[in-house]
């Protein structure tokens, strides 16, 4: 098995989009720039800041780009020295580590918050992370209080809605306090069209995985498209880098080519990446020829696969309901259960795989029952564990051995369905 | 006459099995892995083959497994010692179902059927509940590793341990000789603990009999004893236990890889 080296027009164009991003956030820091605003992934309502020409800057991202960079241990200690506990989630260590170490990273300089967004779905450690946030930089934190999905349905009520749509009337204003200007309507209907746009392509760039040979990795390479779908959604630029992934991976389904030489299994991953080993995870799967069709994690920001789009005659009401109803955190578990079955099921994977994360006990609480769940349905599931941001909890001769060992049984039981056949 | 090897490079002992084209096992041999794993592959290798009489050149095939399997530089293949302890437990009790591992740094439930693994589970990074919690407590009451479980079976009164973490139980043990409890109860209750502890990881893939017991801690007879009471259930043992995993890597050697590792 090789890896193709698979450096397409869309991979330079990422690094280039995003470098202009970072440079954004450089100038901003420098005072040359737009002001930024720092807020969450989870249903981020990036389209309200982009019709103010605020910039926003996701903590997480920058954590994980620290992560990969395998930059994000000195900051996680420096966090722990000042007090930080070794259960606290890893990404709040290595932010705030960066932030007191004068925000400069190898790929930017971190502007001040002007506004501090908790965008708050589903993870209670945002409030306490950017309430913190707001005591080192001084800028006060505006809660965006977003409730979580309780019903069977899994729709919002109407009074949920409203809620929404009342607190993004006051975040209107405190961004007209910040600017110094009122909100120019029209403007942002456009940026919520081009998001409009943009969740139309990132969705069938999504369906595309459906197809033998998936033309890409939908966990490592749904990675370099996630981010220009946080940092660069509802700018024309963003809409072009997608339009580029669609045709790119469109002409890739019709020439019959994949991530790998060949596809040997396809399986649904949960939980985010061990960034600071990404390569050597990658590996794992890819020595078996096995291929992500779907991951629940690339739907942290926003869950467009599944038919949401932002309406841009109704930009508030869309915003509210990303925020509340299409995005991986904000929704129940029994939703999270029929998300990852609908993916076995239409995205025609034979496994699934649960990475399960230390620093996010939200999110992994519950994961152990999943995989309960699943085994009893019968789908071959395998639970591993480390974590996002901290290099400390890795463990790859065990990983490894994991790993090797479900494919090991996978491929057995291939074998014997092909037999009796 | 054609042999096959199985090299199971374990993170305390590296086991060698070489079987004859009649699946029947025609020499073991075991050394401490220490510091140098590709080292001791070959040291363990070479000591089979001078125990049966074999010359290398008669090896048609070499699987290596266990954590050190890339280590094994004369292998035409390396499967995990998962596959590999489900596969060696067959060949032995082919009424497996559930395989109990305990080796020196992790504990394993494997579900099988047919020789085949359907599930399993290992335990977490930590030590706590393996071969090397028993080496540290035998350590501090100054008893070698081979007689702390024949010591345990004559437990009358066994203590509560309130850990199992390999790093605390040190002050816990010393706690109890401080107290003036006999070694044997207190050998008990740690061989009590671990069963305890090992049979909750058992229950996650199934309690499903036969159970067959292997790695190193299977030779310990107070742990045999002890989760045989806890399961209700008799365990399969074989003086042969803790090579189970080299026997599966000279199975599938021998079968010439039925199922390959990565390609
Ligand atoms: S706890 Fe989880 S969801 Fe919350 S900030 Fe950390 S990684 Fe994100």
């Amino acid at each position: 098995m090789t890896e193709l080296q698979y450096q397409g027009h869309l991979h330079q164009l990422q690094k280039q989009l995003m470098a202009n991003y970072y440079a954004a956030l450089t100038a901003s820091a420098e005072g040359s720039g737009e002001p930024a605003a720092y807020l969450l992934i989870g249903g981020n309502p990036v389209e309200l800041l982009r019709a103010f020409d605020i910039l926003p800057v996701f903590p997480e991202v920058n954590a994980l780009q620290l992560a990969v960079k395998k930059q994000s241990l000195p900051h996680i200690q420096a966090a722990e020295f000042m007090g930080y506990s070794s259960d606290n989630c890893a990404y709040v260590k290595a932010d705030i580590g960066q932030y007191f170490a004068g925000r400069k990273t190898p790929f930017a300089t971190i502007p001040e918050p002007s506004l501090l967004l908790c965008n708050y779905v589903g993870c209670n450690v945002y409030l306490d992370w950017f309430g913190h946030l707001s005591e080192y930089s001084g800028c006060p934190a505006f809660q965006l209080d977003i409730p979580f999905i309780r019903s069977k349905s899994g729709f919002p009520s109407k009074d949920d809605v409203d809620y929404v749509m009342r607190q993004l009337q006051r975040l209107i204003e405190r961004c007209e306090e910040i600017t110094g200007r009122q909100l120019d309507e029209d403007r942002l209907r456009e940026c919520v069209r081009l998001s409009s746009l943009t969740g139309e392509l990132w969705s069938k760039i999504k369906h595309l995985t459906k197809h033998t040979p998936a033309p890409y990795d939908a966990y490592f390479d749904s990675v370099t498209m996630m981010a220009p779908l946080y940092c660069l959604r509802g700018t024309p630029e963003g809409l072009v880098f997608f339009e580029t992934a669609y045709a790119e991976m469109a002409e890739r389904v019709a020439a019959n080519r994949g991530p790998l030489e060949t596809e040997r299994f396809r399986y649904v991953i949960e939980g985010p990446p061990p960034w600071p080993h990404l390569r050597t995870f990658r590996d794992m799967f890819s020595r078996w020829n096995a291929v992500a069709v779907a991951s629940t994690y690339s739907t942290v920001g926003g869950l467009w696969e599944f038919g949401f789009r932002h309406d841009p005659d109704h930009p508030l009401e869309s915003i509210a309901c990303h925020l509340l109803e299409w995005n991986l955190t904000n929704r129940n578990f029994l939703q999270r259960y029929e998300q990852i079955e609908r993916y076995l099921d239409e995205w025609h994977a034979s496994a699934l795989i649960i990475h399960s994360v230390k620093s996010c006990r939200l999110f992994s609480a519950g994961q152990g029952d999943m995989r309960e769940y699943f085994t009893k349905l019968g789908v071959p599931t395998l639970l591993i564990e480390s974590d996002l941001e901290d290099p400390r909890y890795f463990s790859e001769a065990q990983m490894r051995t994991r790993i090797d060992a479900f494919f090991e049984s996978l491929g057995h039981r291939a074998l014997v369905q092909e037999a009796s056949a | 006459m054609k042999y096959f090897a199985g090299v199971d490079v374990g993170s305390t002992q590296a086991k060698c099995i070489i079987v004859d084209e009649q699946r029947t096992i025609s020499a073991r041999a075991l050394v401490e892995t220490g510091a140098n794993v590709a080292r001791a592959a070959d040291r363990c290798f070479a000591a089979a083959l001078e125990a049966g009489g074999i010359a290398r050149e008669s090896i048609a095939c070499a699987v290596g497994t266990g954590y050190g399997r890339f280590k094994v530089s004369f292998g035409d293949l390396q499967i995990t010692e998962i596959t590999c302890h489900a596969k060696g437990a067959s060949l032995l009790f082919p009424q497996t179902r559930t395989v109990i591992d305990m080796g020196g740094q992790d504990a394993k439930a494997i579900s099988v059927r047919d020789g085949e693994v359907v599930d399993f589970v290992m335990n977490d990074k930590c030590a706590a509940g393996t071969g090397r919690f028993l080496s540290t407590a035998a350590e501090t009451l100054g008893l070698g590793l081979e007689e702390i479980g024949e010591i345990s079976l004559r437990a009358r009164n066994p203590v509560r341990l309130s850990t199992v973490c390999t790093v605390f139980v040190e002050s816990d043990i010393m706690a109890y000789v401080a107290q003036g409890k006999k070694i044997e109860d207190i050998l008990g209750g740690i061989h009590s603990a671990i069963a305890a502890r090992t049979i909750a990881l058992v229950r996650r893939v199934g309690l499903e009999p036969q159970f067959t017991f292997t790695g190193g801690v299977s030779l310990n007879v107070g742990m045999v004893k002890m989760m045989e009471e806890k399961l209700g259930q008799p365990l399969n043992v074989s003086a042969d236990s803790h090579y189970m995993g080299a026997i599966g890597a000279a199975l599938f050697a021998s079968e010439h890889a039925l199922v390959p590792a990565g390609n």
